[in-house]
């Protein structure tokens, strides 16, 4: 029977603790924990609102757990352990999920955390116009919520769906007390007005400048380390190395390949990099139209690529290949794709003879029917990141030269780019998605009602796939199932180019104790764990 | 009655202004509901919600009136992207973004008639020459970047980032200023060279007059009338350098607001910036055009009756 009980609210705590504990760093010389002190951090990105449920930035969750907590949380092995929850059963149909709750927890507006309290949570977010992307794909096969006792919540699905525990593990399923969902001035926008349960309470926003938590007194755990913590945006990333190096920072994130010497070559700093959960960062062919409609094509743009060239060229050897359109990191990752495809000019030259693109025009790029093999790739200026303008533009001379493939990249804004998607005036789509499971992530990009399908694959064998993926309980049958996904439509159809695993940077003063990467995700840890050695 | 007249134009300005941005908004590519949407998931379903809840299934002409109706009243709406009332999100950006351009006007205008003056010998004046084309031709993401290695990150005089205290203000005004201070100056040494050209110099030294005398009372205040032209020009260039020196110094402001409101086509926060830019604009305007009064005696209307006699 695939009833689980998981009723270990003893341990929950060791392992809530371990919540930040996994891709540690290196933070022995910072001794012992102690007590007190203010940090600050320089990050990246000011995200755009602090309402967990409407969390839409993965450079914005390390900022998430300060002040708030969800149900569940992962390891660091692709499963799930209790946090504010103590445990869960899962009936043997699929359909019920019953999660125990802990008990004494309150908000730190004073309210207490019970089963009412994540009901009206799971209420506001299935409410008109408040958070219809959580609605329409996390909450898709929620059926009801209800309150058994105080300290027990059932979920009633329509249709088996374990993507409900990574829902119950995600900031768009933090418990954020109802009284301030009720008061809030701009529920949407979050910020100071909405309580959560963290170890942490932001206490002072200033747009455009810095996040100002101090320490929860009543933190029903070990109470945070730090008395307070400031995270400071700072954009330009030479910028948040230089406060970094002067010391008027003790630990910054995003550090691109270019400034990483300055800190290694630097005895009192630290770097460590962790690799994200999710979609790698790919290219995915559009095969509603030529010339990717034609498989051999596919076939030849990737053997024309030596992936890892063009990433050190431009990533001087930081970036991680990927090599399956699922992250490296995920449990879901089938190795066994690693080498089987690409750098390969020859046959890629061959394969687009036998394709008919046999001419060549005065430019050096293939021809047919006097049509030059153009593919066009659309990237929307505000979210370019990790420079992956110039990584298209490295990807572009690398094709042009070995096969005469006419790859034509345009950065535009966001309008002009979802409008050429709409109309499918493209022929190559740039992605990554940051989910902490990676099927939540195939499902918005593989499946033929999917959310990002930009494939325009509409396959039956890929649905069926998708769908015993989500209500598969039994993790060894579930990647076994996204085993056989993978290899269909990286290995088999070539509808995919992956390119690199995308990676979030610390580097810090080894003053610093504590540094973690969040487990699963991958993404820098909340402030609980840091503390200031003296 | 000339009051009135300002007034009327200047409400004229400001709605031109709202109009023409609302209609590049319309024009640009993709509708708003992409915007709002952005890279994110993309349902019928979220697309309709999404609708319904900015009321964008009204037609073009609908929102736009409902959009002046609500102006006139003092309601900016809310913004798309940070679910803020777009008062609060521009309230909250001002103080900052104004404090810096004011301070690097003061000290660009400050650097510029120091410099103008003092510059006459030769050698001097190549000197300064060179400087003066070396700041205006430099991006001002280049001094910003430079001045911060030197005086934060080296010599930590200046914190890095903060709209707090006069520290955090002292290295993105100079950044602010040098490009103003280096096109105001060779304007004014310009005027200056004009003037000292003017029969009414060789008057004022046949008086017996100083040559520093000369320069400051006489020739300065006729060097003066182009440079306050430029002030148009200068709340151009303050603006949008605020954009730049906001992201490297990491320091709260309109600019940031600005940028991130165009890159996500927030209509809402781009028309308020570009309403209020327009209204800085007729009140400094009007400003220079009260000051000429001031500098040059000749522009003030003569007396409408004699007095005396």
């Amino acid at each position: 029977m695939r009833r689980r009980s998981l009723l270990i609210a003893a341990v929950a705590t060791v392992l809530v603790a371990g919540c930040s504990g996994g891709g540690g760093t290196d933070s022995a010389a910072a001794g012992e924990p102690v007590s007190g002190g203010s940090l600050t951090w320089a990050v990246e990105t000011e995200p755009i609102t602090l309402n967990p449920h409407q969390y839409a930035q993965a450079k914005a969750r390390l900022l998430v757990w300060n002040n708030f907590e969800a149900l569940l949380t992962h390891d660091d092995k692709g499963g799930y352990v209790p946090w504010l929850a103590s445990g869960y059963e899962v009936s043997p149909d699929g359909l019920t999920y019953t999660v125990k709750l802990r008990t004494g927890v309150t908000f730190s507006d004073g309210t207490p955390f019970d089963a009412a309290a994540v009901k009206a949570n799971v209420d506001q977010l299935r409410a008109d116009g408040y958070a219809p992307q959580v609605a329409a794909v996390q909450l898709k096969n929620l059926k009801s919520v209800d309150v058994v006792d105080p300290a027990t919540v059932k979920y009633t699905l329509t249709s088996p769906d374990v993507l409900i525990l990574d829902f119950l593990s995600s900031p768009q399923g933090a418990v954020v007390s109802p009284k301030s969902l009720k008061e809030a001035a701009n529920l949407k926008a979050g910020g100071p007005d909405l309580a959560g349960t963290g170890p942490f309470i932001l206490d002072r926003y200033t747009p455009g400048q810095e996040l100002h938590y101090k320490r929860n007194p009543s933190y029903r755990d070990r109470a945070a380390y730090l008395d307070e913590v400031t995270y400071r945006f700072l954009k330009e990333s030479s910028v948040r190395v230089g406060a970094l190096t002067s010391g008027q920072v003790q630990v910054i994130e995003g550090v691109p390949a270019t400034d990483q010497a300055q800190i290694t070559g630097n005895s009192a700093l630290t770097l460590s990099k962790g690799l994200n959960s999710g979609s790698a960062y790919s290219y995915y062919f559009n095969v509603t139209h030529a010339p990717f409609d034609d498989i051999r094509v596919r076939q030849a743009f990737r053997d024309a690529l030596d992936v890892d060239t063009v990433l050190n060229g431009v990533y001087r050897g930081t970036a991680t290949r990927a090599w399956s359109v699922i992250g490296p990191t995920s449990p879901l990752y089938d190795k066994t794709l690693e080498g089987t495809y690409g750098n390969n000019p020859a046959r890629a030259n061959a394969t687009l003879d036998a394709a008919g693109w046999t001419q060549r025009d005065a430019d050096g790029f293939r021809v047919k029917n006097g049509k030059r093999l153009t593919v066009r790739l659309v990237q929307s200026a505000p979210f370019v990141r990790d420079r992956r303008d110039i990584l298209a533009q490295a990807v572009q001379a690398a094709v042009k030269q070995s096969a005469g493939i006419d790859l034509h990249v345009s950065v535009v804004d966001q309008g002009t780019a979802t409008a050429a998607l709409e109309q499918g005036e493209y022929e190559v789509f740039d992605n990554s998605r940051a989910d902490t499971d990676a099927g939540a992530a195939l499902n918005l990009l593989l499946s033929s009602s999917g959310a990002i399908n930009r494939l325009g694959i509409s396959d039956v064998g890929v649905d069926k796939l998708l769908a015993n993926g989500q209500a598969s309980g039994d993790p060894a049958a579930r990647a076994e199932i996204y085993r056989s996904l993978q290899q269909k439509v990286v290995a088999e159809d070539s509808l995919i180019q992956p390119l690199y695993a995308p990676a979030d940077q610390i580097a810090a003063s080894k003053k610093v104790g504590g540094l973690a990467f969040e487990p699963t995700a991958g993404v820098p840890a909340s402030a609980y764990n840091l503390w200031l050695s003296k | 009655m000339i009051v009135v007249r300002r007034l009327l134009t200047g409400l004229v300005v400001l709605w031109a202004a709202a109009t023409a941005a609302y209609l590049a908004l319309l024009a640009a590519p993709g509708s708003t509901v992409d915007s709002i949407i952005g890279d994110g998931a993309d349902t019928p379903l979220i697309r309709a919600q999404i609708i319904q809840e900015w009321g964008l299934d009204r037609p073009a002409v609908v929102q736009y009136l409902d959009y002046l109706w609500r102006a006139a009243q003092g309601d900016l709406g809310r913004s798309y992207l940070l679910q803020r009332p777009v008062r609060e999100v521009i309230a909250d950006q001002i103080g900052p973004t104004l404090t810096l351009a004011v301070a690097a006007a003061l000290l660009g205008a400050l650097l510029a008639l120091t410099l103008a003056v003092t510059t006459r010998r030769p050698w001097a004046r190549r000197v300064s020459s060179t400087f003066e084309l070396v700041v205006v031709s430099t991006p001002p993401f280049l001094i910003g970047i430079v001045l911060l290695s030197i005086f934060s990150f080296s010599l930590g005089w200046f914190p890095v980032s903060g709209g707090q205290g006069f520290a955090s203000l002292v290295l993105p005004a100079v950044t602010l200023a040098l490009p103003v201070a280096g096109v105001l100056t060779q304007v004014l040494r310009d005027g200056i060279d004009r003037a000292m050209d003017e029969p009414f110099v060789v008057t004022a030294r046949a008086r017996g007059l100083g040559e520093r005398a000369v320069l400051v009372r006489h020739a300065l205040r006729h060097a003066l009338l182009p440079a306050v032209t430029l002030t148009g020009w200068l709340f151009g260039i303050l603006l949008g350098g605020a954009v730049i020196i906001e992201t490297v110094f990491g320091r709260p402001g309109l600019g940031q607001v600005t940028l991130q409101a165009v890159n996500s086509a927030d209509m809402p926060v781009v028309l308020a910036v570009v309403v209020f830019s327009a209204f800085v604009y007729v009140v400094i305007n009007t400003l220079a055009d009260l000051s000429y009064l001031l500098i040059d005696p000749r522009l003030r209307p003569a007396p409408a009756t004699p007095t005396g006699a």
